[in-house]
């Protein structure tokens, strides 16, 4: 217990004092002052933490703990510290374009906490103070505008829960298995409540002319990202959005004004959003020429390959939750479908070749993570779990085999394979790929 | 009950997009609007032609957008030296993980491809819009318009997609075709397809390991108090992390690598004195240089003298 916790739990304890009375008071300050005693002197009569445990009464439940805004803005506990973002160090050449990943396996429910969402940057993450910041729309529009974040946020607006995934997600293992966790070989995933204002609330308010068809969206930080973004998704469900699961956005997710492109490439959510400008073709930018295209095996490449498809992983158990023993397990984990909602999920643990299948344990809703499981009986021996998703559009998440029979190993984007955790008898998880 | 029914149909209107869900296709969500919608609420201000052309700066494969200027591959040579060579190498063959510019034409269908310029991107146009839009790195929207020209000229003349004599400008750049452009295709997808067998789906006897990764090795534990550490209050420590350490953290263009003590001990030893107005004012020797500041020129003296001493301290 530091010193100041000590003079704000006196403080505390005075103020309360004051409205005794007198002779009340005094017993009381007496009393308070042992307490506060005791405190300070708890840490060193714990010896060992099963001093702590039934029948024994932990120092914790007979003091005071922290006062109010002791963190005006909270942090998880401290015992919750392994839970952070990690990179990759040789996937990239510098960690200013480059990416860290979502700790999926220490998280529940369907929301990524704001602090722990992956990053993936171009060029560093811009510092805009938002009254300086503005979004312009123009081109192929009746009424090219400048909007402040204070004239955007007049706008109808609305929240929705969708995921938002990286379309390079898993692409380190086309040609084999290579990540060593869960976080590295599926973290390049959240899901967020995001609220804002509808795209195609913003296009008809300026008037789209005759031949309008796409929709350039650029950021405001160095890499001045651009994404071209077809016009029936930008009346669709686009939302150009200012916050994220319940405040505004936080700097590494665009701050203050990015797009979400339900359902896409986390890539066209172009962050730091200052530009949206109306054409009649595509622009074939970088980054969505050299990168985000699909090398096929026959020299050809696709564009524009938009939608993540469905997709699951088994987040328990995975290389961050061996199982300890034999017994009784929740085997579980995270579905999701960029073209709607999830129908079913079903868990193998013998590598395929027989399947259950597994419940929801989270809401169903489109476009966002939803969670699965399955009980199961683990009697040591060792196995291959995995899990398959179908979505609502009946499309069934395909094997490794078959993907790279139409795709070959080298297009890097859209990995969206069955996995297979190897369980030993001894409950290490790893990472394996099967014939 | 209300005199304005027009300002109260706006509000309901309001209302219901604040509870609309937008998942698609369910089809009770879309808010309806009568009539005109265009300038419906007037919010912001109107888009100058000035304001307009200052952020405008993306070009498309017919040259839309092509600020007029122009470049030689000739200036352009000694520009990438520059500007350019210290990531994606003189020869555009790339440094450490930066990206290979030139070079791998036919091995798209290779076994490992090469995803440059000549052998991959589809048109020139979109060399230009991203030398402008990001290049330098450190520095984007720093090179002029001509230059821009002269770059874009140069990359591809490392490419053998043109000959050493040519001026790029405006009128010819979007004539260049990239030799690649033919062969990007629209999204297929849904091309893969699986079945939902749920028993004896395949045979026991098939289900082999064929790659594997070795158990995770444990986490370095991430302790509350290394943040409290003096390295992590050092002044200098966040325009390190924030510039310096872009090229000092994997040793960009001969950075000494901050924590080499190696690396670090014939300067920390001989230069101590230099080693801080060497980093403001820059210096070239034999392995590298060290742009002033890093090119971050935003940078004060005192915050680049900081960043030197934490270096120090650091690789000691």
């Amino acid at each position: 217990m530091s010193q100041r916790e000590l003079d704000n739990i006196l403080h505390s304890i005075a103020q309360s004092g004051e409205q005794l009375k007198t002779n009340e008071r005094r017993q009381f300050l007496k009393s308070g002052l042992l307490i506060a005693g005791a405190v300070a002197a708890a840490p060193a009569t714990v010896s060992a933490q099963s001093s702590n445990l039934p029948p024994s009464v932990p120092p914790w439940t007979r003091q005071l703990g922290r006062g109010v805004i002791s963190n005006p803005y909270g942090i998880p506990s401290r015992h919750e510290a392994h839970v952070t973002r990690r990179s990759v160090e040789w996937l990239t050449a510098d960690d200013i374009a480059s990416i860290s990943f979502t700790p999926l396996a220490d998280l529940s429910g369907i929301i990524t906490p704001s602090g722990v969402v992956f990053e993936r940057y171009h060029a560093g993450v811009p510092e805009i103070p938002p009254d300086q910041h503005r979004l312009m729309i123009h081109g192929l529009v009746e009424r090219p505008i400048i909007l402040s974040m204070d004239d955007l946020m007049r706008f109808p607006s609305e929240s929705v829960i969708r995921f938002l995934e990286c379309p390079a997600n898993g692409g380190m293992e086309w040609r084999g298995a290579q990540m060593d966790r869960l976080q590295f070989s599926h973290g390049m995933l959240a899901c967020c409540e995001w609220t804002g204002v509808r795209l195609s609330t913003l296009l008809e308010e300026v008037g789209l002319k005759k031949d309008a068809a796409w929709v350039l969206a650029e950021g405001a930080d160095g890499a001045h990202m651009s994404r071209s973004i077809p016009m029936d998704k930008a009346m669709d469900d686009a939302l150009v959005v200012f916050a994220q699961n319940g405040e505004m956005l936080r700097p590494e997710q665009g701050y203050p004004l990015r797009l979400i492109n339900p359902g896409w490439e986390g890539n066209t959510c172009v962050k730091w959003l200052r530009r949206l400008e109306i054409g009649d073709q595509p622009w074939h930018h970088r980054e969505e020429t050299s990168k985000y295209t699909d090398l096929m095996p026959d020299g050809t490449s696709r564009e524009f390959t938009y939608v993540q498809e469905c997709n699951s992983v088994v987040t328990s158990p995975s290389p961050e939750k061996p199982f300890k023993k034999k017994g009784k397990y929740v085997i579980q984990g995270l579905a999701w479908s960029g073209r709607g909602k999830i129908k079913t999920v079903d868990v193998s643990v013998d590598g395929g070749v027989s399947w259950r299948q597994a419940r929801f344990t989270s809401q169903i809703l489109p476009k966002a993570l939803t969670r699965f499981a399955l009980e199961w009986e683990w009697k040591g021996s060792p196995a291959m779990i995995q899990s398959r998703a179908v979505d609502e559009t009946g499309y069934v998440q395909p094997t490794y085999g078959q993907l790279r029979q139409v795709r070959g190993s080298n297009s890097i984007y859209h990995k969206n394979a069955i996995h297979t955790w190897r369980l030993a008898p001894d409950g290490v998880v790893t990472n394996v790929q099967i014939s | 009950m209300f005199r304005f029914p027009r300002l109260w149909a706006t509000l309901v209107a309001i209302a219901m997009a604040g509870c609309a869900d937008s998942g698609a296709g369910t089809g009770d969500t879309t808010v309806s609007y009568k009539g005109d919608r265009i300038g419906h609420f007037g919010f912001g201000t109107p888009a100058t032609p000035e304001q307009i052309a200052g952020w405008d700066i993306d070009i498309r494969p017919d040259g839309a957008g092509l600020p007029e200027g122009s470049g030689s591959v000739e200036d352009g040579e000694w520009l990438y030296e520059e500007q350019c060579a210290e990531c994606h190498g003189s020869f555009g063959e790339g440094v450490g993980r930066y990206p290979i510019l030139a070079g791998g034409q036919g091995s798209l269908k290779d076994e490992r491809p090469t995803r440059s310029v000549g052998s991959y991107w589809p048109y020139t146009s979109t060399l230009f819009d991203y030398i402008y839009r990001a290049m330098p790195f450190t520095m984007p929207e720093s090179l002029s318009v001509d230059e821009t020209y002269a770059v874009t000229a140069y990359v591809l003349y490392l490419n053998d997609l043109v000959e050493d004599d040519l001026v790029l400008d405006h009128t010819n750049l979007a004539s260049i075709r990239l030799p690649n452009e033919p062969n990007f295709v629209p999204d297929p997808r849904p091309d893969v397809a699986n079945t939902r067998c749920m028993n004896d789906c395949r045979d026991p006897a098939q289900v082999n390991i064929i790659s594997e990764v070795a158990p995770a090795a444990p986490l370095p534990q991430v302790s509350v108090t290394e943040t409290e550490t003096t390295a992590a209050h050092h002044p200098g420590r966040q325009t390190y992390d924030q510039f310096c350490g872009i090229c000092h953290r994997v040793g960009v263009g001969g950075a000494p690598i901050t924590g080499d003590t190696d690396a670090w001990s014939e300067r920390i030893t001989n230069r101590a004195e230099t080693l801080a107005t060497n980093a403001i004012d820059g210096v070239s020797s034999g392995g590298g240089s060290m742009p002033p500041k890093g090119g971050f020129m935003q940078l004060t003296d005192d915050e680049v003298r900081a960043a030197v001493d934490y270096m120090v301290g650091e690789s000691s």
